[in-house]
């Protein structure tokens, strides 16, 4: 069979080496590169010129002040603390809510489960600007919310305790519930596709040899869901800790994540080099824990 | 417990299953002795599987009641029954070493010490040859070695009653062979009473004691495989059991110690060995099996001699199937390549001339 010019045109190594080089290429310029741009900017010096950092001249051509500046100063440790903190909960809790989510969507009808993992997914369809705000609304001292929490707390407390409003807003707690109110999907989902892959009959096997509901779950699932749960633990940690607009919008100001940090060094301070440098700081922090998760993954792989 | 030694070991009484509106399991009642290995044999879809699940526990019966060792199993849940499954797929756990799996009943052993589980462990590896592979995961052994992981772990807990659901299924031809007679070493070094489920016919007749043969969810025969191979008791087992030449039939009349028969097929009138109860003009079957048809090239003395050619001829190297037109049917023969050499020595060739003929005492009438 003759092969046509175009099939025998398209089957060139070039185009093999297209397909694979175009997402390198892109991940270089849009990636790397702008990332190099703030590593060098952090070692810059910050000057009152545009833009507002310089090299050389007066000043040393590599400034590290701004790096020992966030070992050292406690308003940026402060803000590490928070943020990892922050984080930190909200992907336990996410976990905690997730994963029985999960194992729920595995044990359900097919039909059923279709319905359910939309529901998963539905509020991605809502802006998410409109939903934190819609959290604060339900925050609020006015609200209906926070008035039926504050008339139970009240009926259950003695008089002495009794509260005008619940102190929701302007809360680390506000903070978490919302990032694990936001986030949750990226939890539930890993955790469904790596719970969903699970032989049922293994399940069958443990009872079978003596094994109660709770130690087949304990013996069979959790172990073989563990890449399933690092995969959704990283997918909720790593955007909560570098998270901005939850806690502008219902966090506590005088206690700033590291993304506020950011958005007020580079902008009110326009201290770029100082900028970078957390920008950097708090990169390296999210690296090390992907980079165990990847030792694990070609570990498991290697087991395969 | 000799208390009952007369009792049978596992009683199945009027058990049925109904998914929704399907009944998969009907009204099944069986006995199975202690030390026994006993298969229930059938097609896809026949029951075998769901009665092998309602024994572990995995299914409720609908109707009906199990006991064992004079035990009501009803109120039992499955990781409390004395009994154990090897699994089609074996199940094996893949996060855990071969070790590790063949312990993990053991863990559940009260007042087992450590060092009891691991002997218990190391005497188990060793009954299936696996002693080498203690430390490997699943996915580092082979397919037969899984299988025998399976078998280990199934029987570290020594279960009173062991459920083989399909066990050489995902073996190979050479393997497979091999591992029966494993299994049936090991059922006799062990005393475990084995219930097999199979689909296939051989391993059935091979590996066990007595054979149940299923059908949409009901037991048509249950026997020894020479019972249930020589005696079948309908048309669906003699059909289902090995392969059979059957035939249309209408009974002239008793002669004892023969039957007459005519068989519109065959051309001719047909002896058998007399069955009480019939009467003449009744409709039955008669059922030959391939490896009692004997092929001639003369006319043998005795009844029961059909003229035919050789229509087709297949030779599996220990014996051959030939197909032989007669005048109103095509019948299948067996016969053993007794004789070594050329196509020369063979009984007959393609579109030969022969006779076909067998002793009125192994046919097989069936009324059903």
């Amino acid at each position: 069979m003759a092969r046509g010019r175009f099939a025998r045109w398209f089957d060139n190594r070039g185009w093999t080496l297209l397909l694979i080089g175009a997402p390198y290429v892109w991940l270089v310029i849009l990636f790397l590169l702008p990332f190099l741009i703030v590593v060098a900017m952090s070692v810059a010096t910050n000057t009152p010129t545009a833009p507002p950092f310089s090299f050389g001249g007066d000043h040393p051509w590599i400034n590290l002040e701004p790096f020992t500046r966030v070992l050292t100063d406690g308003l940026y440790l402060r803000a590490f603390l928070t943020s990892i903190l922050n984080a930190f909960v909200a992907m336990v809790l996410c976990l905690l809510i997730g994963y029985p989510m999960a194992l729920g969507l595995t044990r359900v009808s097919k039909s059923w489960r279709t319905i359910l993992l939309m529901l998963v997914i539905l509020p991605f369809w809502t802006s998410f600007l409109l939903r934190v705000y819609a959290w604060m609304g339900l925050m609020g001292k006015n609200s209906w919310f926070n008035g039926l929490l504050t008339d139970f707390w009240n009926v259950l407390v003695p008089l002495d305790w009794a509260i005008r409003s619940v102190p929701m807003m302007h809360t680390n707690f506000a903070v978490v519930l919302v990032m694990v109110y936001t986030y949750l999907p990226f939890m539930i989902l890993p955790l469904y596709a790596s719970l969903e892959r699970l032989d049922p009959t293994l399940d069958e096997a443990a009872m079978d040899l003596g094994s109660r509901p709770y130690q087949v779950f304990l013996d069979v699932t959790l172990p073989q869901s563990i890449p399933g749960i690092i995969a959704g633990g990283m997918l909720v940690f790593i955007p909560a800790a570098g998270e901005l607009v939850i806690p502008s919008l219902v966090g506590n100001a005088s206690q700033p994540m590291i993304g506020k940090i950011i958005q007020d060094e580079f902008g009110q301070a326009r201290d770029w080099p100082m900028a970078s440098a957390v920008a950097v700081a708090l990169l390296v922090l999210m690296v090390v824990p992907t980079m165990i998760y990847s030792r694990y993954q070609a570990k498991a792989e290697g087991a395969k | 417990m000799a208390a009952q030694d007369d009792a049978p070991f596992l009683r199945i009484e009027g058990v049925s299953k109904s998914f929704g509106t399907f009944e998969a399991v009907k009204n099944v009642s069986l006995t199975v002795g202690k030390g026994e290995i006993f298969s229930l044999l059938g097609g896809s879809g026949c029951g075998k599987t769901t009665l092998l699940r309602m024994l572990a526990g995995f299914e409720t019966p609908t109707k009906g009641r199990i006991f064992l060792d004079g035990r009501d199993m009803a109120a039992v849940p499955p990781w409390e029954r004395p009994v154990h499954m090897m699994f089609q797929s074996y199940a094996i756990f893949p996060h855990m070493t071969v070790e590790a799996n063949v312990g993990y009943g053991l863990k559940h052993e009260v007042g087992l010490s450590k060092a009891d589980r691991a002997a218990r462990v190391a005497a188990m590896l060793d009954l299936v040859q696996l002693s080498p592979f203690a430390k490997r995961k699943p996915h580092q052994i082979s397919g037969g070695q899984r299988q025998r992981v399976a078998l280990a772990r199934a029987l570290a807990r020594q279960p009173k009653l062991l459920l083989l659901d399909e066990p050489l299924a995902a073996l190979d031809k050479k393997l497979r062979e091999h591992t029966q007679f494993e299994l049936m070493s090991i059922q006799e070094r062990t005393g475990v009473t084995f219930i097999v489920v199979t689909h296939d016919q051989e391993e059935a007749m091979t590996l066990s004691d007595r054979i149940a043969v299923m059908e949409k969810g009901e037991v048509r025969q249950v026997g020894t495989p020479t019972e249930v191979y020589e005696s079948p008791a309908s048309r669906f087992v003699a059909g289902f059991i090995g392969s059979v030449n059957s035939f249309d039939a209408t009974v002239i009349g008793h002669e004892v110690p023969h039957l007459r028969l005519d068989v519109p097929a065959l051309g001719s009138e047909i002896l058998t060995r007399d069955m009480p109860g019939l009467v003449a003009g009744q409709h039955v079957s008669l059922a030959v099996r391939p490896e009692k048809l004997r092929i001639t090239k003369d006319r043998p003395d005795g009844p029961n001699c059909m003229a035919g050619h050789v229509k087709d001829l297949a030779c599996f190297g220990k014996d051959s199937l030939y197909r032989i037109a007669l005048p109103g049917a095509l019948v299948q023969a067996h016969a053993v390549n007794a004789r070594r050499g050329d196509e020369g020595a063979r009984i007959a060739d393609w579109d030969d001339a022969v006779w076909v003929s067998f002793d009125p005492s192994s046919a097989i009438v069936l009324v059903d």
